[in-house]
């Protein structure tokens, strides 16, 4: 089982999230979706990769894949700024509570997502709000996009050392969501 | 059920026949009698659970996994389990208190008997509203103070019986009883704190208490230096009574960290204040302390290994933290300072005053040979120190704030220090990092070069909230002119800056709430200073009004501030406070905008504090490491039901308004905290002048640090009164392009009628 980069976050259970490193094979699941969600976290505002901010890489995504997205904490504006009008604004846990009732109609009204990619979020309070859900919303599949290994997700990218693995990762994937 | 013995014997207690006020249906109530209350609450604002792990073991059948669907042996689901463990949690927050509660009422019915009088000086006549709304009794000794405690350990039992495998089986019931054992905290820390401002005569019935110093760079390292450490103050004021009968006072150093450092500052304002529980580890590393005594509650497990490490001596004082230590409480002073001087060992001493005359004696010792033996580490050292590093990461994959340590400690080698000291800003004392580097890189002595040497300033406790205040800000805060009461409270595991609860309060303060700080919160509070070097506490008045900035006190004086609110209703309202517990907290939840900010809350009090303050109606928001926590009460503010009584026309109305919101929330920046803040002071009682003021700072701070007006903005206006003047076009636009549409507005909204009750809607009917 692999473990979290952050040891605050070791699960101590057994439904661990699958370790994805393929672009191929992540843009597979996104595309298979039928609603998913892209849900912003503050991190992203701050988080370098190279020359870009991590959030301008979500905003690739969001937009490669058309796939609405649910802006927390105070991530609003700089998606605004970067051309991206969010769908939704929660913050983490409300979108959460939001997610795990299979009725709710979701953040376009056109009913509950069955994907929801998680990005820039402190680690321990993202492992959290993906337990909520691991157990709670069975309904659902999660994938996170940071460069840790989440546990508590559906599927999550391995821990990352090198930016430039990130980069390349997070590239591959705004590519083959651009291939229909 | 109470039986007829039962009552006869609450009615004995809390001396029914005393006619201050009729007594309510709730006299020393058991979990069963405000159930139903919390039923009601917890339909709106429904456990939202975020399990910290999936597995139980605490019992021989486990570990079960509990994922999903999944049940353990005994039949218990995730749900229930993480009910269950926030039970627990409440229970070790309540039981700290009352532990503390205990023993300082019996510390000082010792000295001055169980007849001891209470009185809050001519300002608080409506001394412990927790207790009188609670228990039904107006207390009015220290032997009363005791019956309250008595009372609470009791439930105490029942409840924590019930966290037993195969006893309570549902998540509702579980935050049923965890709300039960909270609000009897806020009775505990009532009890601990009223004993403790009579019988050690701390501040009361006024507002501008001193002034005092803070930070480590206040303390004058030439003289022996006492650091106490914990909660509890009753060491810590007999030795403050020794040195000024030795005539000592300006001679010997009394510093503290966490609650005791700020009642030691309401005993003696030539005490300092070092910080907060997270410069614990950082101050007894840096070997400045002669002499550590250590009481209760928040101190760290190993303080006798650290202090060894620099030399100092720790005095532990509390039966509740003996620390493997050997006793010597009693054996002649001047032989154990000898040891303790000679041997560096380290001491239990449960007779207090006798702690007092080693501490002092053994400082006034080992001060001389400490300023030879622990110089603090400089940048060039701690940049050679640094070149050992490997780059290995090990100590940022176990640093509980996720800190980037491994890149600070490699600028560091190169002579950077921005990166290490922006660590240390963020650091919550643990240690860990340097415990698990391979190197041996001494971290926590590298922050000692990057640390501001640099004091602040904290006002001293002061207690409850004066009657009088209460007179004059009752009214505005109830029809929402003064735009609420933000009470910061809590530990110190915030998940940036150590200034930014500074910050916030700033920002309220500004804006004109009543902003109130206790523990850890109120000393960091002070932690920042402005252009011209003023902290908070120096530039904002210490009155309990709009603008005001209010140290209460420590931990335990959180009660004042539940024991404010309660009193709006009873002073401002004319609501009897006597055994009215639904009634009140229905008062508090629909009339009184009060928000708790716990942004860096860590313990288990913690958890039972801000569960207390559910109970009665006032919504916490919470900094992210509160996730860990495991439970929140969300609503749904576009899918729930927002019905409630209308207490004049006595008819039930769907309000559409979802105010408050939530009552217990998790929020990831502080940009995020302050714009919910303002959000959760709305209530649905505002008048139309109130909800403007309330919409105006909501959206000016929405605009501020999210970007544009609120997305969720129609759900707060029920009028087009209501909307403020300056932003009146484009929340027009905003409202058309909604499909906004008029909500009613009520003059006396309550709960009570929508649930099962003994209460009548008559009751909320106050004088007002
Ligand atoms: S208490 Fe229940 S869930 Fe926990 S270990 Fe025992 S059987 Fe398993
Ligand atoms: S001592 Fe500070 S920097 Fe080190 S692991 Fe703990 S919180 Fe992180
Ligand atoms: S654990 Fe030690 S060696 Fe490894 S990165 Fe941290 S300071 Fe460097």
């Amino acid at each position: 089982m692999a473990l979290p980069y952050h040891k605050v976050n070791v699960l101590t259970g057994f439904k661990a999230a699958a370790e994805m490193k393929d672009p191929k094979a992540l843009a597979k699941v996104i595309k298979k979706a039928q609603r998913p969600l892209l849900v912003v976290g503050p991190k992203a505002l701050s988080i370098k990769i190279g020359e870009k901010l991590f959030v301008e890489y979500l905003v690739e995504i969001a937009k490669a894949g058309n796939i609405p997205v649910c802006a927390t904490a105070h991530t609003k504006g700089k998606l605004e700024e970067l051309g991206l009008v969010p769908d939704s604004t929660y913050d983490i846990m409300e979108i959460i509570n939001h997610l795990k009732d299979p009725e709710w109609k979701g953040v376009k009204g056109e009913g509950n997502h069955d994907l929801v990619l998680f990005g820039g979020f402190r680690t321990d309070l993202g492992n959290q709000g993906l337990s909520t859900l691991k157990h709670f919303a069975p309904h659902l599949r999660t994938m996170t996009l940071c460069r840790f290994y989440y546990p508590n997700a559906t599927f999550s990218l391995p821990n990352i050392r090198k930016d430039e693995d990130w980069k390349a990762l997070l590239e591959g994937l705004v590519e083959e969501l651009k291939t229909s | 059920m109470k039986g007829t013995k039962r009552l006869e014997e609450i009615k004995e207690i809390i001396r029914a026949e005393e006619d201050w006020e009729p007594v309510g249906p709730t006299p020393m109530p058991h979990v069963p009698d405000l159930r139903e209350w919390d039923r009601r609450l917890l339909k709106t604002y429904k456990p939202f659970y975020a399990p910290f792990c999936d597995l139980c073991c605490l019992c021989t059948y486990g570990k079960c996994d509990l994922t999903g669907t999944n049940r353990g042996a005994c039949g218990i689901d995730i749900a229930s389990q993480q009910g269950r463990m926030v039970t627990i949690a409440c229970c070790m927050g309540m039981a700290a208190h009352a532990g503390h509660a205990a023993h300082i009422i019996e510390y000082l019915i010792e000295k001055y008997g169980e007849d001891y009088p209470i009185d809050l000086g001519n300002q608080v006549n409506v001394e412990c509203p927790n207790i009188r709304l609670v228990l039904g009794m107006k207390p009015k000794t220290l032997g009363d103070l005791k019956k309250a405690v008595e009372y609470a350990a009791t439930e105490l039992v029942h409840v924590l019986s019930s966290t037993h495998t195969g006893q309570e089986g549902d998540p509702v019931d579980y935050e049923s009883k965890a709300l039960h054992i909270s609000m009897l905290d806020h009775v505990c820390m009532e009890a601990a704190d009223v004993a403790q401002i009579v019988g050690f005569k701390f501040p009361t019935s006024k507002a501008d208490t001193p002034i005092v110093d803070m930070g480590w760079g206040s303390v004058d390292k030439s003289k022996p230096v006492i650091l106490v450490v914990g909660h509890n103050p009753a060491c810590s004021t007999e030795i403050i009574d020794y040195l000024r009968e030795q005539g000592l006072e300006d001679k010997v150093e009394v510093c503290g960290i966490c609650c005791t450092a700020l009642e030691t500052t309401r005993y003696s304002d030539k005490a300092k204040i070092i910080g907060p529980l997270s410069r614990q580890l950082f101050f007894v590393r840096a070997g400045i302390a002669d002499v550590i005594v250590a009481d209760e509650q928040c101190i760290r497990t190993d303080l006798t290994v650290e202090a060894s490490k620099v030399g100092s001596v720790v005095i532990a004082s509390s039966d509740k933290a003996c620390r493997g230590l050997e006793e010597a409480s009693e054996r002649p002073a001047d032989e154990v300072v000898k040891e303790m001087v000679e041997q560096r060992k380290h001491f239990l001493i449960l007779d207090h005053r006798k702690a007092a005359e080693v501490a002092v004696k053994a400082a006034m010792e080992l001060a001389p040979r400490r300023k030879e033996e622990k110089p603090l580490m400089t940048k060039e050292q701690a940049q050679e120190a640094a070149k050992a590093c490997k780059a290995c990461r090990n100590c940022e994959q176990v640093c509980p704030n996720l800190l980037p340590l491994s890149e600070a400690i490699q600028k560091a080698a190169e002579g950077r220090f921005e990166e290490l000291r922006a660590c240390f800003e963020r650091c919550i004392g643990c240690g860990k990092c340097e415990e698990v580097c391979p190197q041996d890189v001494p971290i926590q002595k590298m922050f000692q070069s990057v640390a501001s040497w640099e004091t602040w300033k904290c006002r001293a406790g002061r207690g409850p909230v004066m009657d009088t205040e209460i007179r004059k800000v009752g009214a505005p805060i109830v029809l929402g002119t003064i735009p609420g009461v933000v009470a910061f409270v809590g530990c110190s595991n915030f998940p940036e800056e150590i200034d930014e609860v500074a910050e916030m309060a700033e920002e309220f303060a500004r804006r004109k709430y009543i902003v109130v700080l206790t523990g850890c919160s109120a000393m960091v509070a002070g932690m920042r200073k402005d252009k011209d070097g003023l902290t908070i506490y120096e530039k904002f008045p210490p009155d309990f009004d709009a603008g005001g900035v209010v140290n209460i006190g420590s931990c335990v004086a959180n009660a004042h501030i539940s024991g404010a609110v309660m009193k709006i209703a009873n002073i401002f309202a004319n609501l009897p406070l006597r055994a009215n517990y639904e009634v009140i907290a229905d008062y508090v939840l629909n009339r009184v905008g009060a928000c708790g900010v716990a942004w860096g809350a860590m313990s288990q009090k913690a958890a039972s504090i801000g569960t207390g303050f559910n109970r009665l109606g006032v919504p916490v928001v919470l900094g992210p490491h509160s996730s860990k926590y495991r439970r929140q009460y969300l609503s749904r503010k576009e899918e729930d039901d927002w019905t409630v009584m209308d207490g004049r026309k006595k008819e039930l109305v769907d309000t559409k308004e979802p105010t408050p919101e939530h009552l217990c929330i998790v929020v990831e920046s502080k940009e995020r905290a302050m714009v919910t803040i303002a959000k959760l002071c709305m209530r649905k009682n505002d008048t139309p002048q109130g909800r403007q003021i309330k919409l105006t700072h909501y959206i000016d701070l929405h605009k501020r640090l999210i970007g544009g007006l609120p997305p969720d903005l129609h759900h707060f206006v029920r009028t087009e009164r209501d909307i403020p003047m300056f932003f009146k076009r484009e929340v027009m636009e905003f409202l058309k392009q909604k499909g906004w549409q008029r909500k009613p507005v009520l003059s006396l909204p309550t709960l009570i009628g929508t649930y099962p009750s003994k209460v009548s809607v008559d009751a909320v009917v106050g004088g007002k």
